[in-house]
């Protein structure tokens, strides 16, 4: 009975925690929507297989949320148009580039400038690896049926077909087609409420499964555990990634609770658990799969890990 | 339909902030941020009813069904933590000499305080024969008289570490003298020097214990 209590517990200040996120998340793809609706001047964000990313990831600057905020905003980037590498460059590194995440790793760690300098660069190899990974597969096998609908419409008749969109006046010009949408958007705020309200039910919905499965696995299984293999080189940087999955904790407050543990572990572990965390944990997989089909999110999930894996292991061969 | 759901959420997360449940859940930092989402959605909510032009774009049914199940349950049943079972899970949060900042007077210094100064400077030696009052929670060790500790917290409940000092209880005629886990107490007495496990450590010697109400925040930042 004290375990089931606690588990409520905990899911509450994981739910309440990241609720706040979602909203600032879901109003910033909302005003996107508002302020651009056909997309017109996210397609223009840089493209290419290191410019999309990077700039994806310097958005962070400018839009500074964890990962919970970030989703909405990835998947409204997606949905206009805007190039595959810029929104996952943003969705992957821009939770850690971003002024909050980055004075809070100061903050936790004065004493580990390496820390400081490697989360972001880590950050940023993340992002070039997913983003090159997933854009192996093609867009349909890539994103989720419902966002990649949305994102047909918005993606001109030269790279998309009639018949991909399954929608469309033929004869039609692309431009009276976004004026359109733009004069029914701009005419509607009811209509940008509506749609803005339906994203946040469902992310929401998503948000407080992730939530439950991360409280009964962090009530249940114990932290030691993770903790245990501190010392061995490799299974350290293994155990604190699968700690950073199951712990679930904004990426703007995981360098305090990675504090608590710094001196248990291998620099390389530690490392990991902050690299990793803000990508993809427990909390976060279920919204992701608003984004994603589940053959990426597995593409997803490995591509990650190994990165997170051979970065801290090259770390700790230089410092050990 | 989805405007009822969203401002019951608004209203829930407004009751969350009023009913100083926040404090056992999350950092204060993070307090704030909740009224301004309950607020936030309630508005969201009354424009929704209010707007004649509302478009009902289709709305899928489970997102309302689990949020308003999620919204009801966080309405109806208030966290009670058992936090002896959450710490018992987690280990010990290791604290920086850097966090000790001031040194107070022994009997002024929380539990908090003390568990810093004996990891910064943990020479048990230091300490003998100064009087400590401190409260806390009972944290139940296995196979160990229990300890009285806390817990810290930098974002939320499921980040939280237990701090705790290892205490010697006033000895009684039944066998199950110890107070139970989870139980709020203040105690008063003295440091003492004892040797565990081939080492000399800190430990508590309870001279007065009091059993108290759990404090309005009782995870410590």
């Amino acid at each position: 009975m004290a375990q089931i209590a606690t588990v409520w517990a905990v899911f509450q200040g994981l739910l309440l925690e990241a609720l706040p996120f979602l909203l600032i998340g879901v109003a910033i793809s909302s005003l996107a929507r508002a302020f651009d609706p056909s997309g017109h001047w996210l397609q223009k964000l840089p493209k290419g297989a290191l410019l999309g990313p990077l700039s994806g990831a310097l958005l962070g600057f400018a839009l500074p949320a964890c990962e919970c905020g970030n989703v909405p905003v990835a998947r409204r980037l997606l949905a206009v148009g805007a190039p595959l590498g810029t929104a996952f460059g943003f969705l992957f590194a821009a939770p850690v580039l971003n002024p909050v995440v980055l004075l809070s790793t100061w903050a936790a760690f004065p004493d580990k400038p390496w820390l400081l300098l490697l989360r972001p660069a880590g950050s940023v190899v993340i992002a070039l690896v997913l983003s090159g990974l997933l854009q192996l597969i093609s867009e349909s096998k890539l994103l989720n049926s419902e966002l990649l609908a949305e994102r047909r419409l918005s993606q001109p008749l030269a790279a998309v077909s009639l018949l991909e969109r399954s929608t469309g006046l033929i004869g039609q010009p692309l431009a009276a087609l976004t004026t359109d949408l733009k004069s029914s958007v701009q005419n509607k705020p009811a209509g940008l409420l509506s749609h803005g309200v339906n994203e946040f039910l469902e992310l929401g919905s998503l948000l407080v499964l992730g939530c439950a499965v991360a409280a009964l696995i962090q009530t249940l299984i114990p932290r030691d555990l993770f903790l245990a293999l501190g010392q061995a080189p490799t299974l350290s940087v293994v155990s604190l990634m699968l700690l950073a999955l199951v712990v679930s904790v904004c990426s703007s407050v995981d360098a305090f609770l990675a504090l608590g543990f710094a001196d248990q572990v291998t620099p390389g572990a530690l490392l990991a658990f902050l690299l990793l965390g803000p990508v993809i944990d427990l909390k976060s997989v279920s919204l992701l799969g608003r984004v994603f089909t589940w053959r990426a999110m597995g593409l997803v999930l490995t591509g990650v890990s190994l990165t997170v894996l051979l970065m801290g292991q090259a770390l700790n061969l230089l410092l050990l | 339909m989805k405007y009822l759901v969203l401002g019951f959420l608004g209203a829930v997360l407004l009751k969350c902030w009023l009913d100083q449940r926040l404090n056992l859940l999350l950092h204060s930092n993070f307090h704030s941020l909740v009224l301004i989402a309950g607020l936030v959605l309630l508005m969201i909510a009354i424009a929704g009813f209010c707007s004649a032009k509302v478009s009902n774009k289709a709305t899928k049914i489970w997102p309302l069904i689990v949020l308003s199940l999620t919204a009801m349950g966080l309405w109806i049943w208030p966290p009670k933590p058992s936090l002896s079972t959450l710490a018992a899970n987690r280990s010990g949060a290791q604290l920086g000499q850097s966090e000790l900042s001031f040194l107070s007077p022994p009997e002024q210094r929380s539990l908090t305080d003390w568990v810093r100064l004996l990891n910064s400077q943990p020479d048990p030696i230091l300490y003998g024969g100064d009087p400590v009052q401190v409260s806390g929670f009972v944290l139940d060790v296995p196979g160990k008289p229990p300890e009285i500790a806390r817990l810290l917290v930098r974002c939320c409940l499921a980040d939280a570490t237990p701090v705790g000092l290892a205490v010697r209880w006033p000895k009684t005629k039944s066998s199950n003298g110890w107070p139970k886990p989870d139980q709020w107490l203040q105690i008063k007495g003295v440091m003492a020097v004892e040797n565990h496990q081939g080492s000399l450590r800190s430990v508590l010697v309870a001279k007065q214990i009091k059993a108290i109400a759990a404090p309005t925040r009782p995870l410590e930042p």
